[in-house]
């Protein structure tokens, strides 16, 4: 069963076999939305000008830096056995790799305001994207915890 | 000796070299989004701007309650990249004039 802790000073991340192909699943389906699905772009300006010129300057380096993250996470969950010990960049790493990933689920969910996992809409949860948007939220919040003991 | 066709050589705006000199006390603001978890903003908060827990969250829970919050005021070009930072952590953020 999938476990992540902090041991010396480093985040283990344990994986069987099932769980390492199930996470790449759901990279393979939710990464083709990246850049596309509400909130996965940000604007960082009001002013059209300068949004313009980040989206020129700036964006292409976000979207490097989201890329290399998700391929981390995919290159790691292809090796073999069931450990894997991330160093804090490692780990950070995949902290934000699932983030950009749960965002595109909660995209395809057609989530927009908060309170969605107070009182959870049953047709949610028969939905695969609901599936994926709770591991991955299981695995980061576990990787953030490891991150801050 | 062969005449050129004169070439346009963009020259920067006069507005815009003004406002590179000027531009000090910006405004990054963290917006509220359904999906992202409180304690990744907390972490994200402290790793970037090296807040310490209390005010990591303090901030954390202002964007949750107030739909933003003005994590940092900075000049224009560190709070350009303070906000890339923040999106490359997947998180909505803005540049705002102070």
């Amino acid at each position: 069963m999938a476990a992540v802790r902090r041991h010396h000073g480093r985040v283990e991340v344990r994986l069987d076999v099932e769980e390492r192909a199930g996470l790449l699943s759901i990279i393979e389906t939710l990464s083709p939305h990246l850049g596309t699905a509400a909130r996965t772009a940000p604007r960082a300006y009001d002013d059209p000008d300068l949004e313009d010129d980040y989206a020129r300057l700036m964006r292409p380096e976000v979207e490097a830096s989201r890329d290399a993250d998700i391929e981390a996470v995919r290159d790691s969950l292809r090796g073999e056995g069931e450990r894997r010990e991330l160093d804090d960049a490692q780990a950070l790493s995949w902290a934000r790799a699932l983030n950009h990933l749960r965002l595109v689920a909660g995209a395809l969910l057609g989530i927009e305001a908060d309170g969605w996992d107070d009182e959870i809409d049953p047709s949610l949860v028969e939905s695969t994207e609901f599936t994926m948007l709770m591991a991955l939220g299981w695995m980061q919040e576990r990787i953030v915890q490891s991150l801050d003991a | 000796m062969p005449t050129q066709a004169p070439v346009e050589v963009p020259v920067e705006s006069p507005v815009r070299r003004e406002r590179s000199v000027r531009d000090f006390g910006w405004n990054v603001v963290v917006w509220n989004d359904p999906i992202t978890l409180m304690s990744y903003v907390v972490l994200v908060l402290r790793r970037l701007f090296g807040y310490d827990e209390q005010t990591a969250t303090k901030l954390m829970l202002q964007v949750h309650n107030e739909g933003r919050a003005v994590v940092a005021s900075q000049p224009r070009e560190q709070a350009e990249i303070s906000v890339t930072r923040l999106h490359a952590f997947g998180l909505q953020a803005t540049l705002a004039r102070g």
